[in-house]
């Protein structure tokens, strides 16, 4: 796990140094290449803190607040 | 769901609509008064979406029923998201919903309902069958002058018959390197208030309709939980989060999260069940009686890290794919991987197929139905805490229309979305999901 970690960081540290320009982006604002979950996603990942231990880095409920875990 | 719940939910959505609507134009006009040199806005126009979700579970292993027991659930959840322009730098977000649900285990909590005889396989007709949950967030976001920075405060309440929850939070956002690197802070901290209700025969004052004495008990006659409540009845959650995304090329981006979160306070669920294999069992009917409900630590600290990294293949296709790693101290490591391969078919349609795989570990203090030890300190039988995999498989369509030709009132429809999950453990439980979005932009 250490290792994706680390490996991930190295590769955003590298690739950070090319800057793509506003013009350069269309691609990049395609709705679909958005970062963070749909908001029709919201019920799934209120689903899954309910029903799986797990919860957070996915921009939803971390525990309290749901009657959850 | 009863005709009166049906009515409630959509007396909630209107009143739900109109407020909103009313703020959305109030703002509105107060930009009117105050004509401002052109600057452009964080967010033009009032935005309103409605969603709603259709979610039926099934499965055997109900934690009101100590692990054994019917866990079929449905549940509607109708919500209204707002985002109204203040300004041109300031955005109000309104997040408000309703989630109405009947419940085969919760009615469980008291099975002796005097109609079929009492069973964990079988849904009771008692009050704790159905309960209607309420949230209401608000966040109020300001951008700097060039876009780079960007606060956000927000509040939340929420009620259910047996907890009440205020939360509030905030987050930061800077963005750098011609936004090519995005770092956010956030925080959030929740305050919950538990009614603490116990299964129907640990309650020990035979008021309502119950009276143990009434009953004929088979196994062991001579029953006598040593059973104690709970103190507690607060939940607080104070959770950190932070995260870095990065332009990777034309074509890519990924981002990085970490969460961090203490839970302290109630953390067990007064009303499920536990049976003790040293202890003689003692039977009502076909409904085996508690020997004590859940007991878990009085803290939880958890860890998220998550991964997404997002790939434009071509004007037709994108790949988007997320990775978490999950771990706290109660013992439990999970792992989470999805991948979803939005397809564009044209005329403003795109399809949305995915795959989502979960696995964890059990937590410490987990063990089937009959099989923990009464000198044991926590135990549950709660099989959303056992060690598990699922599999979820999901298909949804998104339509968008840029010219918004279809009205009502003065808001036009900017886009609909479908879609379907289907979820399936490697126990006995799955889960089917249904969920709509209609999304409005005011004229």
């Amino acid at each position: 796990m250490k290792k994706i970690i680390g490996i991930a960081c190295i590769i955003l540290a590298l690739q950070s140094c090319t800057v793509v320009k506003e013009y350069e982006k269309v691609a990049l604002s395609d709705p679909d290449m958005v970062l963070s979950p749909r908001s029709i996603e919201k019920f799934k990942t209120s689903f899954h803190a309910y029903r799986e231990s797990a919860s957070g880095a996915v921009g939803g409920k971390t525990g309290g607040g749901c009657g959850c875990n | 769901m009863s005709y009166n719940k049906a009515r409630s939910i959509k007396n909630y959505s209107f009143l739900l609509l109109f407020i909103f609507l009313g703020s959305a134009g109030y703002a509105q006009e107060e930009q009117q008064e105050t004509p401002q040199p052109y600057k452009k806005k964080v967010l033009e126009k009032t935005e309103i979406e409605f969603l709603s979700s259709y979610y039926i579970q099934e499965g055997e292993n109900a934690a009101v029923s100590g692990g054994i027991g019917d866990e079929h659930l449905t549940d509607i959840t109708p919500t209204f998201i707002v985002s109204v322009p203040l300004n041109e730098d300031d955005v109000l977000t309104i997040d408000a919903g309703i989630s109405a649900y009947t419940s085969a285990s919760s009615s469980n909590i008291n099975p002796f309902d005097g109609n079929d005889s009492a069973n964990p396989f079988q849904a009771s007709s008692g009050a704790s069958s159905s309960d209607v949950w309420a949230g209401l967030n608000a966040s109020y976001s300001h951008s700097s002058e060039d876009r780079n920075n960007i606060w956000t405060g927000k509040l939340s309440a929420a009620t259910e018959y047996d907890y009440f929850s205020i939360g509030f939070g905030g987050s930061y956002t800077r963005l750098f390197n011609e936004k090519n690197t995005e770092i956010s802070i956030n925080t959030n901290i929740f305050l919950d208030t538990w009614k603490l209700i116990y299964p129907i025969e640990l309650r020990g004052d035979n008021s309502g309709n119950f009276n143990i004495n009434r009953y004929f008990i088979t196994g062991n006659p001579n029953y006598s939980p040593q059973f104690t409540g709970f103190n507690d009845k607060k939940r607080n959650s104070y959770a950190l989060g932070a995260s870095f995304s990065q332009i990777l090329s034309k074509k890519l981006q990924g981002l990085i999260s970490v969460d961090v979160v203490r839970q302290e306070g109630l953390l067990s669920m007064p009303f499920q069940r536990v049976y003790f294999k040293d202890i003689s069992d003692s039977f009502i009917e076909e409904f085996h009686l508690a020997d004590d409900v859940e007991r878990l630590p009085d803290t939880r600290n958890k860890l998220a890290l998550g991964a997404n990294l997002n790939y434009y293949i071509n004007e037709f296709l994108v790949l988007r794919t997320h990775y978490r790693y999950y771990t706290d101290d109660w013992g439990i490591d999970s792992h989470t991987a999805k991948i979803e391969l939005p397809v564009k078919i044209g005329h403003g349609f795109t399809i949305y197929p995915s795959y989502r795989y979960y696995t964890q570990t059990q937590a410490d203090y987990f063990a089937p139905y009959n099989e923990h030890l009464s000198t044991e300190k926590y135990y549950t039988s709660d099989y959303d805490l056992s060690e598990f995999n699922a599999n979820q498989y999901g298909i949804g369509v998104n339509y968008t229309d840029i010219f918004t030709k279809f009205h009502i009132w003065r808001f036009g429809m900017k886009s609909i979305d479908l879609e379907y999950n289907r979820y399936d453990r490697n126990t006995s439980f799955n889960a089917n999901i249904f969920a709509v979005s209609f999304k409005f932009i005011q004229d």
